[in-house]
């Protein structure tokens, strides 16, 4: 890859970030989801009949979902005002640098999102910390790249549509799939305390998804966003 | 608006809207063959008489998931030639896609319902068969939000083919999912070899399913030549 | 003992018939409207 679009897309992610950062409104209603999903999850439950160890997987996935889909709802959305994407374009940086760059913070923001919402899961589900969780926080990041991959396509081209907000979570659902399955089975496999070897198929999975989704994507961006 | 055979009495623009010969075939033989399964076709000992359903069930299948396969090929040639008759075709196979797809999904649990005792099991086939369903109506869905055709075709067309590289990833998942939890025995959907009638009416309905695709496909297709037409007279 | 279960069977060939007919008027109106 040349250096340039690197370059491009690490200033192109800066300026993405430094926007959020700026308001913090994605990040914060991402926090704020993640903490209404633990606190219900866990009383819509019957405590006794099912263990909140049982319950954390498939919350801490729920969120991890949900709340990139927040992310990646403004990821194109900030180019809308005054047409910024216009600006974007024209400046001389590929197209590939624009899809690695915006996806690059969204990756950013993802993580940032997971690096807060595990601990809180672990915290009041009471999840025995383990050396499995090392295997845990890989499976995050791998599951956060698949879905900032089809996400930040996705999220350029429901921009344009006139129902942005519900194309993009009705697209890229499906899609999720394949993700949040093999990750969520992975993490409920190592909080009960498995061996490692169970989770690795799915790992497997998740790394198969990443390789090619990743590629498909980048190739399909210039598609989205032609003259 | 009364049902005519032809529109040969029709003034020229409409002419052309009649009930075609192609579809009346297709229409014929997708009933004949239920008159040949309903009637003609003897029931199975062990499923009873649900079992018919099959004969609906598998044929639609495989429509939806051809339908499927054309959209994404016809996809990928699209972003090469950029014709819009691609595009066209692509919505087209779509849109009776979907149609397909619905059947399985409705006959899927009547059909599961009698013969093993639940309306839904999330196994390998069937929740492919949903995944199939979910990406059809997205792509249907983004369509009817864009107005600009080049940019629908260009959107639709991406979403084509990954939508055809999900299939093999939901298939996969779903596999691994039931591996680790593997489905009670009286629910697998083994398929019963079937002795010669049976037989004979599966494939009779594989065929007319197939012609009845193409035949509305074609209805569909010409159905999107004069929108586009009517819109580049007006531009 | 066969089983009973001929009621799903009718359902579902009618709610075959009814989608393909009904698709297939669909266009048909459609064109017409244009």
């Amino acid at each position: 890859m040349p250096p340039d679009t690197i370059s491009a897309a690490l200033a192109i992610a800066r300026k993405d970030l430094a926007i959020e950062f700026r308001t913090r409104t994605a990040f914060l209603s991402s926090l704020v989801f993640a903490l209404l999903a633990i606190v219900i999850f866990y009383f819509a439950w019957d405590p006794t009949a099912i263990p909140a160890l049982d319950l954390a997987p498939g919350v801490l996935w729920v969120i991890f979902t949900f709340s990139g889909l927040l992310g990646l709802n403004r990821s194109f959305g900030i180019e809308q005002s005054e047409r910024a994407i216009d600006g974007l374009l024209l400046a001389p940086v590929s197209r590939q640098a624009i899809y690695l760059g915006k996806g690059l913070a969204n990756l950013l923001f993802v993580l940032a999102v997971q690096a807060i919402a595990l601990p809180a899961v672990v915290l009041f589900y009471n999840v025995p910390v383990s050396g499995g969780f090392a295997v845990v926080a890989a499976i995050a990041v791998l599951a956060a790249i698949g879905l900032v991959a089809i996400g930040t396509l996705f999220s350029s081209m429901a921009v344009n549509t006139r129902l942005a907000e519900l194309l993009l979570p009705m697209l890229s659902l499906p899609f999720f799939v394949p993700i949040v399955m093999p990750a969520a089975q992975a993490t409920a496999s190592l909080l009960a305390g498995r061996p490692v070897a169970e989770a690795a198929a799915w790992l497997k999975v998740l790394l198969a998804f990443d390789i090619v989704f990743v590629a498909a994507c980048a190739l399909a961006f210039p598609y989205t966003i032609e003259e | 608006m009364a049902l005519r055979w032809s529109g040969a009495h029709l003034p020229p623009d409409q002419a052309h809207i009649a009930i075609d010969p192609l579809s009346i075939a297709a229409f014929i033989a997708v009933a004949a063959t239920f008159v040949r399964a309903i009637w003609f076709t003897p029931l199975e000992r062990i499923q009873g008489p649900a079992q018919k359903i099959f004969y609906i069930h598998a044929p639609a299948a495989w429509v939806a998931f051809l339908a499927f396969g054309l959209v994404a090929i016809a996809s990928g040639i699209y972003l090469w030639l950029r014709d819009e008759r691609l595009d066209r075709f692509a919505e087209s196979s779509a849109e009776v896609g979907v149609v397909f797809t619905t059947v399985v999904l409705v006959t899927g649990p009547l059909w599961g319902r009698p013969v093993w005792g639940t309306w839904w099991t999330w196994d390998a086939r069937l929740t492919l068969t949903l995944f199939l369903w979910f990406i059809y109506v997205g792509y249907l869905v983004m369509r009817g939000a864009v107005d600009d055709r080049a940019v629908r075709a260009r959107y639709s067309a991406v979403l084509g083919i990954l939508g055809a590289l999900l299939i093999p990833f939901i298939h996969l998942s779903v596999y691994m999912f039931r591996t680790l939890h593997p489905l009670p025995i009286v629910m697998k959907a083994s398929r019963p070899s079937l002795p010669g009638e049976m037989l004979l009416t599966l494939l009779l309905a594989f065929a007319s399913f197939t012609l009845l695709y193409v035949a509305l496909l074609r209805a569909r297709y010409l159905l999107a030549e004069e929108r586009d037409r009517l819109q580049d007279s007006v531009a | 003992m066969m089983p009973d279960n001929a009621g799903y069977y009718y359902a579902a060939y009618v709610v075959a018939a009814v989608v393909y007919v009904m698709y297939a008027v669909s266009i048909w109106v459609r064109r017409r409207r244009q």
